[in-house]
């Protein structure tokens, strides 16, 4: 588990102030979608050995949604970004 | 009738603490406005100004949001003025009386608070003027450094007794 994450908007902080909210890189399906690609989505989900990106959620910070790039066999935090502003285009 | 409730400070009775190279003390609780939204601190202080309150401090908290806090209680019409007047997209949310400030000093102070959080406050680092919202222990607080040796943590109301009776050890 990465311990340390860098924040765009507070700088380096310990997980204790994070919340992790899974997957970031889900897409959500149609409303009319089968069933079983509605439970996929739902309630499946990969344990990937590697590289992995997730929402974080910096709640005991500036309670901004992150995307955390980590790799899960060596820890190392590849790159934080703010959630909103990179779905906006925007730097963080 | 006896049994209404009555409104008092959260941290009423509490008696500023002097101790060794560090004191603690609760803040009269005043107005302390939380907002959000695209603006600048300067385009807030101009506002906050106008309505008479140049005494009021404004801190960072966080990406776009901010903090006004004062000692003096704000009137429910100046509320509304400000409210009123705020720019396009800023949005306010009076904490007046859910958040309570406490400030700490002394020597000890960065030495204190440094067992708590893990902002790192070495005065090349957090200076006088500089404010982060971070974890003191298990309780969310809102850090801010008001001189070389004194600091404000400003606490979600039903923390602020924890939080007190954390520092107050420190203090004896």
């Amino acid at each position: 588990m990465a311990s340390l994450i860098t924040c765009p908007h507070c700088g380096q902080r310990p997980k204790e102030e994070f919340t992790i909210k899974g997957d970031a890189g889900l897409t959500r399906p149609a409303p009319d979608a089968d069933a079983d690609v509605w439970y996929d989505y739902v309630y499946l989900r990969d344990n990937p050995k590697g590289l992995h990106k997730e929402y974080w959620h910096h709640s005991s910070g500036c309670r901004r949604w992150l995307i955390v790039e980590r790799d899960t066999v060596t820890h190392k935090v590849h790159s934080v970004a703010d959630a909103a502003l990179a779905e906006l285009g925007g730097a963080a | 009738m006896p049994d209404l409730p009555t409104s008092k400070p959260a941290l009423a009775g509490k008696a500023p603490l002097q101790g060794v190279q560090f004191a603690v003390e609760a803040l009269p609780e005043g107005h302390l406005l939380q907002l959000m939204g695209p603006t600048t601190l300067d385009e807030l202080r101009a506002l906050f100004d106008t309505f008479g309150l140049g005494g009021s401090v404004i801190r960072a908290a966080g990406f776009r949001q901010w903090y006004v806090m004062g000692e003096a209680p704000l009137e429910p019409a100046a509320l509304r003025g400000i409210a009123g007047a705020l720019p396009r997209g800023v949005f306010l949310s009076d904490q007046s009386h859910g958040r309570v400030r406490i400030r700490v000093s002394g020597p000890r102070a960065a030495q204190v608070l440094a067992r708590g959080t893990a902002v790192d406050l070495h005065g090349s680092q957090f200076p006088a003027g500089a404010a982060a919202m971070t974890l003191f222990g298990h309780i969310p607080v809102h850090l801010s450094r008001t001189g070389e040796a004194e600091f404000e943590l400003t606490v979600l109301r039903s923390f602020a007794e924890a939080l007190f009776g954390e520092l107050e050890p420190f203090a004896a």
